[in-house]
């Protein structure tokens, strides 16, 4: 439960004297947003995780008017007090499609990593949005002062930001932007949807390129999936408006130039919608490297549900379409490849409780296993994401009863899954 | 994640606050009850019901074209549910009143475990915003996603829906 949220709970009900039936919020309140309460990973709103080279967990996630980063040198048992990363309060984004991303770039002591964060600052009630980034050169002792990505010094949506590091050290952040939104309403024309953008930094985030557009016609309200493609490039996948309203997927690959190479629609799906799904795909590469996982939802005329399918850049196809759930309620699906095993996690609804899946792919996609549960709740919770140490593949999920949770995925052998009666 | 002395008193504090004299604002809590209420006050007659977020653009499209359609139609039974958090309270009432729609019945989730309050709407909703439900006299149920229009609402209503 956010203190912000239960802030204006609490002024709801003190000074209002308004009932709102919250008895999740209530209790939780408890414990996290008291007066002078704590800020932890558990108390605050939708974290992000990522591990160094050391096996330390390093999470980033916002809390009243701040985003904080704390570490943990023991999986998640005990964590380092946080540390402010923007020292003056201003308002991150902070839900299940907009979260504060972290990265560690890693150094000989562990007291000189450089610590990477980007957020999205909300500039106003009606979708503005400022893309921020700030870093630690100390080891995530202290952050540089914040500074905005966007270059266009418009007072316009810039948000759902992406950040990735590439093998080769070249940082790229990638958003949804509404400039060309609004040069086109300037000259009175019509201009559907958003647009992508991206910048990137050749130097650890000393600095950044000028703004690079990718694609027109974005979808406006979907976060913007992530992979490498070679040794500098990055490939990305989001929600793009195709024709007059069908909202399904678009593939491309960036160069650190600003080159867009490959654009590519990546899933038919149909979905003829005029509304915002606030459901944004994930993507990991495959082991051969031309080839990327990709999962999202959609509610179209062809598939309606939580879908998995691989694609290649090399014959810009897609294969190997799965429907992972179709149950109402499911969403939010992430996808990580650990030791060649594929697996992605959703989450459900059954009407009562949200339940945290887990299905795995032994052959890249062709076949998947039964999903099994990996945690469940009946209280709000975020979306589940996967994150991988030096060791092993972790859940990484919060929630109003259990707080932060960092859980290990066990490994599996190909050989459990069949006849086991 | 619990200390149960405190939450005991906290609940025992905010429950002698709930006496208090409810605010002007025409939002009410949503609770997973509160579309079976909605249903029963609404008992034989046709009525419409809009789903809005304050951080989906096309709603608020929809919320200005509603707001139109009110003013030549005043009397079209229209229930709005926002499905925002309450952090976000004085923000929808504002954007409310911009478009013309304070004064239409309004409810706006209670609870931050929004899958359990949209499943007590609609099972098979998704969550995509905006979201449409009309309901006809005898309560046969018909859904929409994304903006409505009016031929749509012509579809749905029994009565005549007039325009400038």
């Amino acid at each position: 439960m956010s203190k912000s949220i239960c802030r204006a709970l609490w002024q709801a009900a003190c000074s209002l004297g308004v009932m709102w039936a919250c008895a999740s919020a209530m209790a939780a309140a408890a414990n996290c947003t008291a007066e002078g309460g704590e800020v932890s990973v558990h108390c605050g709103n939708t974290p992000s995780a990522t591990f160094d080279d050391l096996g330390r967990l390093w999470v980033a996630f916002v809390q009243g008017q701040h985003v904080y980063v704390s570490h943990s040198a023991d999986l998640g048992r005990t964590y380092s007090p946080p540390v402010k990363v923007n020292i003056e309060p201003e308002e991150a984004e902070h839900n299940g499609e907009n979260r504060p991303k972290i990265l560690v770039i890693d150094e000989e002591s562990e007291h000189a990593a450089t610590v990477l964060v980007s957020w999205t600052l909300k500039t106003s009630a009606r979708f503005t949005g400022e893309i921020r980034f700030s870093r630690s050169t100390d080891g995530g002792r202290s952050f540089a002062l914040p500074r905005t990505i966007n270059d266009d010094e418009l007072f316009a949506g810039h948000r759902f930001e992406s950040m990735y590091l590439t093998e080769s050290g070249h940082l790229y952040l990638s958003w949804i932007d509404k400039r060309d939104l609004e040069s086109s309403s300037a000259r009175g024309e019509d201009y559907v949807g958003a647009a992508v953008y991206y910048a990137v930094s050749h130097d650890g985030g000393a600095s950044f390129s000028a703004n690079y557009p990718v694609a027109a016609h974005s979808c406006e309200c979907c976060r913007i999936a992530v992979a490498p493609r070679g040794n500098e490039n990055i490939a990305i996948l989001w929600r793009q408006i195709f024709g007059a309203d069908v909202r399904d997927h678009a593939i491309a690959e960036l160069t650190p130039a600003g080159k867009v190479l490959g654009l590519n629609r990546a899933t038919y799906d149909e979905w003829h919608i005029d509304a915002c799904p606030h459901h944004g795909p994930a993507m990991v590469q495959a082991a051969n490297a031309d080839d990327y996982h990709l999962s999202w939802f959609s509610n179209g005329d062809a598939h309606q549900g939580i879908y998995y399918a691989s694609y290649s850049f090399a014959d810009r196809q897609a294969r190997h379409v799965y429907r992972v759930d179709g149950a109402a309620g499911a969403g939010h699906p992430h996808l990580a490849l650990r030791d060649g095993v594929l697996h992605l996690v959703w989450k459900g609804f059954d009407g009562q409780s949200s339940h945290i899946r887990l299905i795995r792919s032994f052959d890249a996609g062709a076949s998947w296993s039964e999903p099994e549960t990996l945690l469940s709740t009946n209280e709000a919770s975020d979306y589940p994401l996967l994150v991988q140490s030096p060791d092993g593949l972790f859940l990484s999920w919060h929630g109003e009863e259990h707080g932060y949770v960092l859980q290990a995925i066990p490994r599996q052998s190909r050989a459990l899954p069949d006849i086991e009666e | 994640m619990r200390i149960s002395l405190a939450a005991t008193t906290l609940s025992l504090l905010v429950a002698s606050l709930l006496s208090l004299p409810a605010r002007a604002d025409q939002l009410r809590p949503f609770t997973t009850e509160s579309f079976a209420q909605i249903k029963s006050n609404y008992a034989g007659r046709e009525f419409l019901v809009g789903l809005w977020s304050v951080d989906c653009p096309p709603c608020l499209v929809e919320l200005e074209m509603m707001g139109q359609l009110l003013r030549n139609n005043p009397d079209l039974p229209f229930v709005l549910i926002s499905t925002d958090s309450i952090a976000n309270r004085e923000l929808a009432v504002e954007l409310l009143a911009d478009f013309g729609l304070a004064e239409i019945e309004s409810w706006m989730f209670a609870d931050d475990f929004e899958e359990r309050l949209r499943f007590s709407i609609d099972p098979d909703w998704y969550g995509e915003l905006p979201r449409s439900y009309f309901f006809d006299s005898s309560h046969a149920m018909s859904s929409h996603s994304g903006i409505m229009n009016l031929s749509l609402l012509r579809d749905w209503f029994a009565r005549e829906i007039r325009v400038d």
